[in-house]
């Protein structure tokens, strides 16, 4: 039941031409910031492209998850879906899997830069393991973020406009969190999301970053179902 | 007879507006219910209540026997369920549609593909089985959302309007749909237009304002009693009234909200009746069957309720 589920999701995103169009902007921009930086810096490093991808995530991931419920609840067939034996766990999870794959598909073909680099240079290959690490993990919980403002409102551009203001906060938490005494400057680091993703990728890894990516995304899809279920 | 559908003062608010008040109902086996009642008077919400897209705010029911809150998954096992605007994954193909909805109703491998092939033919879709759905008329919608509906053989088949935007010839199919699909299950159907409700219904709630008014039954309508709606040429409604209750054969004179209109009702035939209004000095200029006496019941009803 869950695979049927994940499969009409998948098919769902890749029917639309949203998906492609989104993947294929962000490799023409981020080929052209590898090569741009490659040609000037010389360097055989991916820390600039970690960082460049990671702003970019917070534009397209919205963008992908804006319809996921939004869509079903506008046209009606969210309530086809609920009314069948359907759990409400299970639906949410495809919604978050097949995002992901998308996500997470589309960051994988960036690794064709990791390879120019080891074809034509020495790169350090920890911090680009680290670095596409973190920035699945970041996908994760903007992913699950997008799907909890999606399940909120029926309208596809509420849901990503306030996704992208969300997590643009939340990227930039640590910059408002100097401008705070010390304990509520604590807690705002702790919440910032390029503190979180910095160590990723500049090739130190944290168990604490990965719990917070991991935890932020378990809490968004916990309230991403109750959201569905207070009907 | 066993109950399919056991409604208990089931009562939902949306924030401070009462939609359903205490509504409480059943749906026997292989019966037609009928929920009557104009727009806004709660129907679709006691429908998405019981098929669970919706939670009570009090009250409770049970389908099947299983509750729909604390059991929704069982529930929602033992029925089919066409929303009002028929809902359907447009970007997907007929069959694909029935399939994936048939997969989701725990159907699998052969079963599905039975059960898909029966409900296909059933609802003649086979000539458009590789159809994007987004390709369909209204009415080839409207037999998709019936037939996912039926896929897994449900116990209670739940219709919200569904003459809603067909034209004649597929108001008359679905209505012999149900008719037909009344042999097998029970049917929960809901419509804002009183002789559509007339045509399928066994019995019917009547709602207002989140209330049910009554529950009438239509089957149980005396054969022997004959019912005409007249339209006489009135210049004093009140003398036209009184004349009438002097008719022979007359037993009963309901009024109708248009000037000059009437419904009697009597145990003599047509031709008798109008006779005895001629000889009584009326102008008689309309005479048809006023049929089961719904739509009398639903304005006395309405009226004295939204007084």
């Amino acid at each position: 039941m869950f695979l049927t589920l994940l499969g009409k999701e998948l098919r769902a995103l890749f029917y639309s031409p949203i998906a492609y169009i989104v993947i294929a902007v962000f490799l023409v921009l981020m080929g052209y910031a590898f090569t741009m930086t490659l040609f000037v810096s010389k360097y055989a490093t991916l820390v600039h492209i970690f960082f460049q991808s990671a702003g970019l995530l917070f534009l397209i991931v919205p963008i992908i998850t804006m319809r996921l419920f939004a869509e079903e609840r506008k046209s009606g067939t969210l309530e086809l879906l609920l009314t069948a034996p359907v759990r409400e766990s299970h639906v949410v999870l495809a919604k978050y899997l097949a995002s992901m794959a998308v996500v997470v598909g589309m960051i994988a073909l960036t690794g064709v830069y990791a390879l120019v680099l080891g074809i034509f240079g020495t790169p350090e290959w920890g911090p680009i393991y680290s670095g596409y690490l973190g920035l699945a993990l970041l996908a994760s919980t903007l992913v699950s973020l997008g799907l909890l403002v999606s399940a909120l409102t029926a309208n596809q551009v509420v849901a990503a406009i306030v996704a992208i203001g969300v997590s643009f906060l939340l990227w930039t938490l640590d910059t408002l969190a100097a401008l705070t005494p010390t304990p509520i400057e604590r807690v705002l680091i702790s919440l910032s999301l390029l503190a979180r993703f910095t160590p990723f990728a500049t090739g130190a890894m944290y168990t604490s970053d990965f719990a917070f990516f991991v935890s932020s995304t378990l809490l968004a899809l916990f309230l991403a179902m109750r959201a569905l279920a207070r009907r | 007879m066993t109950a399919v559908i056991v409604a208990d003062k089931l009562t939902r608010y949306y924030g401070a507006r009462l939609a359903v008040d205490g509504v409480s109902f059943e749906v026997r086996r292989n019966e037609v219910m009928g929920l009557l009642g104009p727009n806004g008077s709660g129907k679709s919400t006691i429908l998405r209540i019981l098929t669970g897209y919706l939670r009570p705010t009090s009250g409770s029911a049970t389908v099947a026997g299983f509750d729909i809150v604390s059991q929704g998954l069982e529930a929602r096992r033992e029925l089919g369920y066409v929303p009002e605007d028929v809902p359907l994954y447009t970007n997907m193909r007929v069959s694909e549609f029935l399939q994936f909805m048939g997969r989701i109703r725990g159907l699998e491998s052969t079963r599905l593909t039975a059960a898909v092939d029966e409900v296909m033919e059933r609802l003649a879709l086979g000539r458009v089985r590789t159809w994007l759905i987004a390709k369909l008329s209204r009415g080839y919608r409207q037999r998709v959302a019936i037939a996912q509906a039926l896929l897994g053989k449900p116990q209670l088949l739940v219709l919200d309007e569904p003459t809603n935007g067909l034209d004649p010839r597929q108001i008359i199919e679905v209505r012999e749909l149900i008719r037909s699909l009344a042999r097998e299950l029970s049917i929960l159907v809901t419509s804002h237009i009183l002789a559509e409700i007339e045509r399928v219904a066994h019995r019917v709630a009547i709602l207002l304002d989140g209330r049910l008014l009554t529950v009438h039954t239509l089957s149980e309508q005396p054969g022997a009693s004959v019912r005409l709606r007249v339209r006489l040429r009135a210049t004093d409604e009140a003398a036209l009234r009184s004349s009438l209750q002097t008719i022979p054969g007359v037993t009963f004179v309901g009024s109708l909200p248009t000037p000059g209109c009437y419904i009697l009702e009597g145990a003599d035939g047509p031709t008798s009746t109008v006779r005895a209004l001629v000889q009584a000095g009326l102008a008689v200029e309309e005479v048809t069957s006023a049929g089961s006496g719904l739509e009398e019941l639903f304005l006395r009803l309405t009226e004295s309720a939204s007084r």
